[in-house]
């Protein structure tokens, strides 16, 4: 396979905070006084999810060339880089950054940064997924087709790509 | 549970209500399509199967609040064989034949078997078992769509392998190609014909729409494309009395409307309108002949129906669409109205389809199929 990136800048991977969804009744997480409830899920009550637990979720899938690398140490995906819209909070924008202009692995890794959040996500989230402005020299058409969901549909019945995105994923839940 | 700000909106004419809510498919719903002749409504998925539901018909006479009195339930599930999603679905004009397009790259043609006393036309809660008849086979990647024409002669299809393929309809379930058009630059996400004319349309990926005709002494050729949308072109619907018109609806989150230029040779055409409405993609439009009582009054000019449209936002939205004079010498002009507004048709899910059901007695009644697997029968009711 052709090597688009040989020599990666590695980045130092920053602590994983003990990333919950959020539990807004108590401050203290353990008191054994309190009464909150352990069991809420997001059926009811509509809690945000913010810029760190969504950073939480994709920082470790493996990059498809170098699988010992993570997105974060490539520094392809950081927190700042996840947005919300102010208007609609469950409409999320996750920018990322290939390592090289010419990354023919563009979008392979943002289909897993989609699959991922697909997965994970409670589903009233609608992702849009871009590459970082100026990051790539075919932009306009990798934004196209990551977020055209019948292109992305089709792909993940490609049974040799998800057989590689499943193994990309598989370090997506480790934490650093 | 909405999350979206209420809106300071003035009341509209319409409101949209639920008559039928059915689950079932274990993946997305892509597509639905209403037989022509039969009551019958028939969904695809992703699940690779096709769900046919049988509705009682309500009788015309019946013009009070009938919703309650139309029931749907379903018919079958056919298991179809095709390795991958079923995206699209079309139904023969006579309502004998449905056609399936695959993401295997195969289309797939259907008919009943005749039960014992061959009587499968007139049963429609038996009749045996859907069987594929026949497979077309040609596209090199997903399949996209797939329509037939006003005759039932010809059928076409479409591909992210960039080409149209239009094929002839022979008796015994014989398929003859009859043309590839390899006019896109990028995948045809839908084929629609003319409501009375041999003419289609195709859209694309590549923010086009391009319109072919039959060549009699040749092959069929792209006789114009349509530009203007500022993205993939997910959906085309025809102005349904006469095809004077046709509607598109795009990634870039309008619907426009195009005037057919009178004159010989070519067919060409000019934009008319951009409807703004959507938040986001707008995946299909349906566009339905208004019943003249229900015309809203104060609209004026000619009525040419009511367009229904959905996407990626999870809102319905439909409007009412007229014909008015232009200035002296020129074209006339196109206004929409607002009829109604559903928003979270299928929850938090994205719509992928909609379609109004083309049979009498039956106005006002649409289908939606949903990324939630589910298919929604609504009706428009007009205060």
């Amino acid at each position: 396979m052709e090597v688009f990136n040989p020599n990666p800048t590695i980045f130092v991977p920053t602590k994983s905070r003990h990333a919950q969804f959020a539990k807004p009744h108590s401050l203290w997480l353990n008191d054994p006084d309190s009464e909150q409830d352990t069991d809420e899920d997001d059926s009811d009550e509509v809690e945000q999810i913010d810029q760190d637990e969504i950073f939480d979720l994709i920082r470790s899938i493996s990059d498809p060339e170098h699988r010992s690398m993570t997105l974060e140490q490539l520094a392809v995906v950081s927190a700042p880089q996840i947005t919300f819209n102010s208007k609609v909070p469950d409409r999320v924008t996750v920018e990322f950054t290939p390592t090289v202009p010419h990354c023919g692995m563009s979008t392979f890794i943002g289909l897993s940064i989609r699959v991922r959040l697909l997965r994970s996500l409670p589903e009233r989230y609608k992702i849009d997924i871009r590459v970082k402005p100026g990051s790539h020299e075919s932009e306009h058409a990798l934004n196209k087709q990551l977020n055209d969901k019948e292109r992305v549909a089709a792909a993940l019945e490609n049974p040799a790509l998800l057989e590689v995105l499943e193994q990309c994923l598989s370090t997506a839940g480790r934490s650093t | 549970m909405s999350r979206r700000e209420s809106r300071m909106e003035v009341d509209l004419p319409g409101k949209i209500e639920l008559i039928a809510d059915l689950p079932g498919h274990e993946d997305k719903a892509w597509h639905v399509a209403w037989n022509p002749a039969r009551p019958l409504l028939a969904s695809c998925s992703a699940d690779k199967t096709v769900r046919l539901y049988h509705y009682n018909t309500i009788s015309t006479s019946d013009t009070s609040d009938s919703s309650s009195s139309l029931k749907f339930e379903l018919n079958t599930s056919i298991a179809t064989g095709h390795t991958k999603t079923v995206r699209g679905i079309a139904w023969s004009p006579s309502g004998q034949t449905l056609a399936t397009a695959s993401f295997d790259a195969n289309i797939g043609i259907w008919q009943q078997e005749e039960d014992e006393d061959g009587e499968a036309e007139n049963n429609v809660n038996g009749g045996g078992e859907w069987e594929c008849v026949s497979l077309l086979e040609g596209h090199e990647t997903e399949c996209k769509s797939v329509a037939y024409s006003s005759t039932g002669t010809l059928l076409a299809s479409c591909s992210r392998d960039k080409t149209v393929w239009i094929w002839e309809v022979h008796p015994d379930a014989d398929f003859e190609c009859m043309g590839v058009l390899m006019e896109h630059s990028q995948d045809v996400k839908c084929v629609a014909w003319h409501p009375t004319e041999e003419i289609l349309a195709s859209a694309s990926y590549d923010d086009t729409i391009k319109l072919y005709q039959d060549d009699p002494s040749d092959d069929w050729f792209c006789a114009t494309t349509l530009t203007g949308h500022t993205s993939t072109v997910w959906s085309i619907a025809w102005e349904p009395k006469e095809g004077g018109y046709l509607a598109s609806s795009s990634d870039d989150r309008t619907i426009r409307i195009w005037r057919r230029l009178p004159g010989k040779g070519d067919i060409s055409f000019e934009c008319a309108a951009v409807i703004e409405g959507h938040e986001r993609s707008v995946y299909s439009i349906s566009w339905a002949p208004a019943p003249e009582k229900e015309a809203v009054k104060d609209a004026g000019g000619k009525n040419l129906g009511w367009l229904a449209s959905t996407g990626g936002d999870g809102t319905v939205l439909i409007w009412q669409i007229n014909e008015v004079p232009g200035e002296p010498d020129k074209s006339p002009k196109i206004e929409q109205t607002l009829l109604a507004r559903l928003d979270a048709a299928h929850g938090v899910h994205d719509l992928n389809a909609i379609a109004w059901c083309p049979r009498a007695g039956m106005d006002g009644i649409f289908a939606t199929a949903g990324d939630d697997g589910h298919t929604k029968v609504w009706k428009l009711i007009l205060s």
